[in-house]
């Protein structure tokens, strides 16, 4: 239900608005690649002291996300858009099957997040955006290989997507140093690197380029815009602070407040909505904050 | 069948290299083998008297019986131990997430993450013997292999079971492995590991008789001290596939309850 009105309500906008995109058309009609239908996630208090052997019982008692309904078609980029314990990391890690909805359901490619995880996991790709998650006695490329090989590649395809991915990240001679001794802004490109190696049909990215330095920045956004996007027809959703980066690569906006979906539209379409001549405006006006003078005065 | 032997092989070679950057481990448990088997050596030099040996099962050295409950107590720690250390290990390095999200489901990842902690375990057990027998004559050359080698199987299937159950513990309470030390604690007294179970108080020997590590070490001793057959080892050995019939099922089931129960509490990955 809540689905179907969603639905509607970008029809109306792509309808209302000249400029709407290909791909935002192309959502309404074709199989869309993530499916979430009134997902809610609660979590129990966390507990201390002797409290403490009673957590893995504890009732949930706070909600995380509540309610959320979006689709994302193939080959389309949404972005997760919210302030600081919205609700992104946490939609990010139900849809990559880390952590179980209290209700509601998510679908990967048509297969059920919770109810078949494994085919999921074959059409996923996903950046945590921390700077851990690599061996730090192995190298960037045996690192790679290994994980690469756990999702089943031959050791010849990881060999030719290493390589090729590692020359567009600038990656070099660090594929070979032990990732112990890399900065983060490398370890993320790593990270950026390993959630494309097997070429996923979905890919889930959580502040995708946090540490990246802008020229890196910069040539991931294109990377992603031109080949994964436009060449692939992979999906992303990927949630992110940076407003121009979304506004360069997301087809669509989904805004997230306090666990709640509040606005789910095109980035013209938003400026429309809100009155706003930029998405910094946008996010103050529907998240109910006082635009600050300096925002409202900045051109679009 | 195949692509599960794969995947274990895997993280064999992921550990293997891991292991082979810290070079210096290697020689040091070697020489810590010479030191410990030495120790043994000389404690039983100078308690060994006819009587004790008369006691001794399979008439055997007091040496070549407390090396070998020694070394096995070893390879029984590294079956509760395995699991729920990978888990810790890849939870702390923030690896769990990354592969929780690759094709390979988290009881084959602990598998896998415990396929070269035994195989060391197994390679130091043979350095412990190697330096028995080059240096201090334990008595090797009338061991049944392959004997020792059905031993040391069922013994892996059935501790297992308590090592999913500790990670699955793990998992919920994050901290502590109750069934390393509820076992290894009662066995080091009632498990024969340094001295034969009849010494002890009836009450005891009953405990005793309830343990699987009795039978272990019981079989274990039999093959590798007396080179007894199979068909007489066979009553420990079916002790120990009971364990294991018994413990696998349950503990599998636990974990999985408990993986689902930290999905739903969102504490999969904290510490």
């Amino acid at each position: 239900m809540a689905l179907q009105a969603t639905r509607a309500a970008a029809k109306t906008a792509c309808s209302r608005l000249s400029n709407c995109s290909r791909q935002v058309i192309k959502s309404s009609v074709s199989t869309p690649a993530i499916v979430i239908d009134s997902l809610e996630k609660w979590f129990p208090p966390a507990y201390s002291g002797w409290r403490a052997f009673l957590q893995p019982f504890a009732a949930p008692t706070s909600s995380a996300l509540r309610g959320i309904s979006l689709e994302v078609a193939e080959g389309e980029a949404v972005a997760l858009l919210g302030a600081n314990g919205a609700g992104k990391t946490t939609l990010l890690r139900v849809l990559a099957t880390l952590l179980l909805p209290t209700r509601g359901r998510a679908q990967i490619a048509g297969h059920d997040t919770v109810s078949d995880p494994a085919a999921v996991r074959r059409q996923l790709g996903h950046h945590a955006g921390r700077d851990l998650g690599f061996y730090s006695r192995l190298t960037g490329r045996q690192n790679l290989r290994f994980f690469g090989r756990l999702n089943h590649l031959s050791d010849a395809i990881i060999e030719e997507r290493t390589r090729a991915l590692g020359e567009r990240f600038q990656l070099g001679e660090a594929l070979d140093r032990q990732t112990r001794s890399l900065s983060s802004g490398t370890i993320q490109r790593l990270s950026l690197l390993r959630a494309l190696l097997h070429q996923p049909r979905v890919l889930l990215l959580d502040e995708p380029t946090r540490s990246l330095d802008a020229i890196a920045a910069s040539e991931f956004r294109r990377f992603l815009k031109t080949e994964v996007l436009a060449g692939h027809g992979t999906s992303v959703l990927f949630a992110s602070h940076s407003l121009p980066e979304i506004e360069l690569l997301a087809d669509r906006v989904a805004i997230l407040q306090e666990g709640a979906l509040i606005a789910f539209d095109t980035v013209a379409g938003l400026k429309a909505k809100a009155g706003a001549s930029s998405l910094e405006q946008v996010f103050f006006r529907l998240t109910g904050r006082p635009v600050p003078p300096d925002v409202e005065a900045r051109p679009a | 069948m195949m692509r599960t032997l794969r995947d274990l092989w895997l993280f064999f070679q992921r550990d293997l290299r891991i292991a082979g950057t810290y070079r210096s481990p290697f020689v040091l448990e070697a020489i810590e083998a010479l030191f410990g088997v030495a120790m043994f050596y000389y404690v039983a030099r100078f308690v060994d008297s006819p009587e004790l040996r008369q006691a001794l099962p399979q008439g055997s050295t007091y040496f070549a019986y407390s090396l070998v409950g020694f070394v096995f107590f070893d390879y029984l720690n590294a079956a509760l131990d395995s699991f729920d250390r990978s888990l810790l290990e890849a939870r702390d390095t923030g690896t769990l997430e990354p592969l929780l999200v690759t094709q390979v489901s988290l009881p084959l990842i602990l598998a896998g993450s415990a396929v070269y902690p035994f195989a060391a375990t197994t390679l130091r057990i043979v350095v412990y013997l190697g330096w028995g027998a080059a240096l201090f004559h334990f008595p090797l050359g009338s061991a049944n292999w392959i004997g020792v080698i059905a031993v040391l199987f069922a013994t892996l299937l059935a501790f297992s079971g308590l090592g999913i159950l500790s990670a699955a513990y793990l998992l919920l309470f994050k901290r502590g492995n109750p069934a390393k030390w509820f076992l290894l604690g009662i066995s080091s007294v009632v498990g024969g590991m340094l001295f034969p179970i009849s010494i002890l108080p009836d009450w005891l020997q009953f405990i005793a008789r309830i343990n699987p590590v009795t039978y272990a070490l019981e079989a274990m001793r039999a093959v590798l001290l007396g080179g007894a057959s199979l068909l007489v080892i066979g009553r420990p050995l079916l002790v120990l596939l009971v364990f294991a019939a018994i413990l696998l099922p349950v503990s599998m089931a636990a974990f999985a309850w408990a993986l689902r129960r930290t999905k739903t509490t969102g504490t999969l990955t904290h510490s």
